[in-house]
């Protein structure tokens, strides 16, 4: 590790400003990003060897587990339970929830098969709130223009003019199942919802629940779906491989159901993946703020089955991760807490950037002070300050009123946070590339959908604050929509249930990996992020 | 620190790290861990829910895993989720009647009349959510102040345990959270909005970014 300021002294040189200046600063954002940011690394970036996507950049941990053999074998399938249905929805969090949801109500019958429980997902986590450009001096085409920029002109612009264009939908949605936001002023007009700044955004747009805007939304999409008579729940049955037909669609998926440990072939009209992102991974090394299932499992089974993939080198580092006490390392202090008015210090005192400026550009500046020596060390861990006394002024509601989850946060850390300013250092917290998908959701392979952080696109190489949440309604509802439309042109041609499909694209995957020489005795997906693995039980085997 | 101490988890004793979790305590062990876990650290998923005695103590309290520091002797029991038997469904749009909020109420969870003020769920709440008194206000028909109480409900189901009635006293808390949002919560700058977004206004140009960034 660098040097650093020990917290002691970083506190004291706090104290020594009455209001701590912003530094000017000598670095444009574009050499900032590229010396700091850890996509930028050296050892960041390899190229991919096989598959759709052969050729393009990617990073070197996901590459692996992308480059790899699959879990199962044909003799797997042989003794295992058969199901069938129209839409099989495959990850429980927001986009997975939508979609299911969507699709139930579109005729279909939907099976939702979850790695956890449902719910259980970054979706619960995400507390800073949605984008929805509602303000009079606001527009879709604003909400457009700040996504464009802030991910650096790379979105696909198609997807995010429907992100930007379903942004009041969806909140008319959330809030016919049931969903709470927090209001202005109350007393006009019905009320007017409350906007919230996010960085890199034109004006206030984020409409937000407390500080736990995204526990209210899955709590009540939750509900809904385990309600909904459409949907058939699948607790604790990750998916270890999807199906084929000959052609190279999708045919459904193999579930590992821990419960009785058996395998089960779900045999789909329309499968839709949803299974989030890869935080887990800790790539470069970095904690990460993402939920204990965020392991690539649904970016892997796709890779496989042939859907292209994009920008699978840009991942986003949230600057306000907790960096003490190490017990928290990598848990997420929200935007919301900079949107409010906290700052970022180094260990001189001196603020050395725009807090709302995009995440990409915060992330590198923090980096860039720890290299220099001007970060904070406290019981080995090394961070910047978050100084959240804007926030405790004596004009300010106290803080377990604003923000109670921060408010929660400091107690956990034993901090006071009217006296003494938290540590952070940055978290891996959101996969920005993913799965190549049309405006319906459609991924490159027939017959398979995918929504929500699985994605790519949508969001180019920076997402801004507010819209994840947006993003895996806006498409897990048109991912939804479109697999009960296509479920149902496909039962019109015959009412048999679908058709049983195969792993033929598993044998045709390890023919690559010989060829190309890659290790085939790497399996994936991990499913679970520890260093213990699970072991699928194999009844086959066992009698042998 | 070099200084380990143990607890006991499902019956197997580990060793820890003092000033780790619970939760991090089970991830170094043998196993790979496949439930009772979810947010690691955030508490709001409520999937970690365990049971906890302290070394000497009689008394077993539940607990959220993940925001739990082990202490030496600690025996921890994880607590699994199951599938009530008997759960009363209804479909957002049966609650959009704000007349009809009281009989609903009594039809979708007619169990919540019964409460035996046993306090159970009160002790069970990991949130210090006065669990008891949302339910005697709601059965009382003070719908919006039962409501209230369970805002910050993480419903990590562990009330719904710990009743002997059967009340699901957290999903009475989210039925009449989600009957007021879903009777009442009409925005006049979202109506605005969508009505604009009807009539065809407000599409976006795509190519406009193109533009901006060659000037």
């Amino acid at each position: 590790m660098s040097t650093a300021i020990s917290y002691q002294q970083a506190c004291l040189n706090r104290a020594s400003h009455a209001t701590s200046p912003l530094r000017a600063d000598d670095l444009s954002r574009a050499a900032l990003l590229a010396q700091y940011h850890p996509d930028h690394a050296a050892d960041a970036s390899t190229l991919l060897q096989i598959g759709s996507s052969r050729g393009q950049p990617c990073h070197p941990r996901l590459a692996e587990l992308l480059q790899s053999n699959a879990l199962i074998d044909g003799f797997d399938l042989a003794g295992a339970e058969q199901r069938s249905t129209d839409v099989l929805v495959l990850g429980g969090g927001g986009a997975g929830a939508a979609a299911a949801l969507t699709a139930a109500r579109g005729g279909a019958t939907v099976m939702l098969a979850s790695k956890l429980r449902l719910g259980d997902s970054n979706t619960v986590m995400a507390e800073g709130g949605i984008q929805a450009a509602l303000a009079a001096s606001d527009s879709p085409q604003q909400h457009f223009d700040d996504a464009m920029r802030g991910g650096h002109n790379c979105a696909d612009p198609q997807l995010l003019a429907q992100l930007a264009s379903d942004a009041a939908g969806v909140i008319r949605w959330l809030i016919e199942l049931g969903m709470h936001f927090d209001l202005s002023d109350a007393s006009s007009d019905g009320g007017k919802l409350r906007y919230k700044q996010a960085g890199g955004c034109s004006q206030p747009r984020i409409l937000s629940y407390r500080d736990y805007t995204g526990l209210e939304m899955m709590r009540v999409l939750r509900e809904t779906v385990e309600l909904e008579p459409g949907i058939q729940l699948l607790n604790r049955c990750p998916v270890v491989e999807l199906l084929s037909h000959e052609d190279g669609s999708c045919a459904g998926a193999v579930l590992y159901d821990l419960e009785y440990q058996r395998f089960i072939v779900v045999s789909a009209r329309q499968t839709i993946l949803a299974t989030g992102g890869c935080g887990r991974l800790h790539l470069q090394g970095f904690p990460t703020s993402n939920h204990y299932g965020a392991t690539a499992d649904g970016l892997v089974l796709a890779y496989r089955l042939g859907a292209q993939l994009r920008d699978m080198d840009a991942f986003q580092y949230h600057p306000t991760g907790v960096a003490w006490p190490q017990r928290l390392r990598g848990g997420l202090i929200s935007e919301a807490a900079r949107s409010a008015g906290a700052m970022l210090l180094n260990g001189l005192g001196e603020r050395f950037v725009d807090e709302l400026a995009p995440r990409d550009v915060v992330t590198a500046a923090m980096l860039r002070e720890c290299a220099a020596g001007r970060g904070i060390e406290r019981d080995g861990q090394l961070g910047v300050l978050l100084d959240l006394r804007r926030l405790c002024g004596p004009d300010q509601p106290a803080l377990a009123s604003q923000l109670p989850a921060l408010q929660h946060l400091a107690d956990k850390c034993g901090i006071d946070p009217t006296r003494e300013p938290m540590l952070v250092y940055p978290t891996l917290h959101y996969q920005n590339g993913g799965v190549v998908i049309d405006s319906q959701g459609q991924s490159s392979v027939p017959g398979l959908l995918c929504a929500g952080e699985i994605t790519g696109g949508i969001h180019g190489r920076n997402r801004l604050m507010g819209n994840a949440l947006l993003d895996i309604l806006a498409f897990g509802r048109r991912a939804g929509r479109q697999a009960a439309r296509l479920a149902q042109a496909a039962r019109n041609k015959s009412s048999l249930p679908p058709l049983r499909g195969g792993i033929e694209h598993v044998y045709r995957w390890q023919r690559q990996l010989a060829l190309a020489g890659l290790d085939a005795s790497q399996q994936a997906p991990l499913l679970y992020p520890g260093q213990a693995r699970l072991t699928l039980h194999r009844p086959a085997s066992a009698r042998a | 620190m070099s200084e380990t101490i143990c607890i006991s988890i499902d019956g197997k004793v580990m060793a820890a790290q003092p000033g780790d979790s619970i939760l991090q305590t089970r991830l170094h062990g043998p196993d790979a861990v496949t439930a009772n876990i979810g947010c690691m650290g955030q508490g709001v998923c409520g999937s970690c829910r365990c049971l906890v005695r302290k070394a000497g103590e009689r008394e077993t309290v539940s607990r959220l895993a993940c925001e739990t520091v082990v202490e030496d002797g600690m025996q921890v029991s994880f607590i699994d989720y199951y599938q009530p038997d008997h759960v009363h469904r209804y479909r957002p749009h049966d609650l959009r009647d704000g007349w009809q909020a009281l009989p609903q109420l009594q039809q979708t969870f007619p169990e919540t009349a019964h409460c035996r003020h046993c306090g159970g769920c009160d002790r069970a709440c990991p949130r210090g959510i006065p669990v008891q008194q949302g339910i005697a206000l709601a059965s009382r028909g003070e719908l919006p102040a039962a409501a209230a109480l369970f805002d910050a409900c993480i419903m990590c189901n562990l009330c719904t345990l710990a009743c002997p009635e059967n009340i699901r006293p957290n999903h009475v808390g989210l039925y009449l959270r989600r009957a007021q949002a879903i009777q009442n919560l009409r925005p006049g700058d979202l109506l605005r909005r969508l009505d604009q977004q009807a009539r065809g206004q407000l599409s976006i140009d795509t190519t406009a970014h193109l533009a901006r960034s060659e000037s």
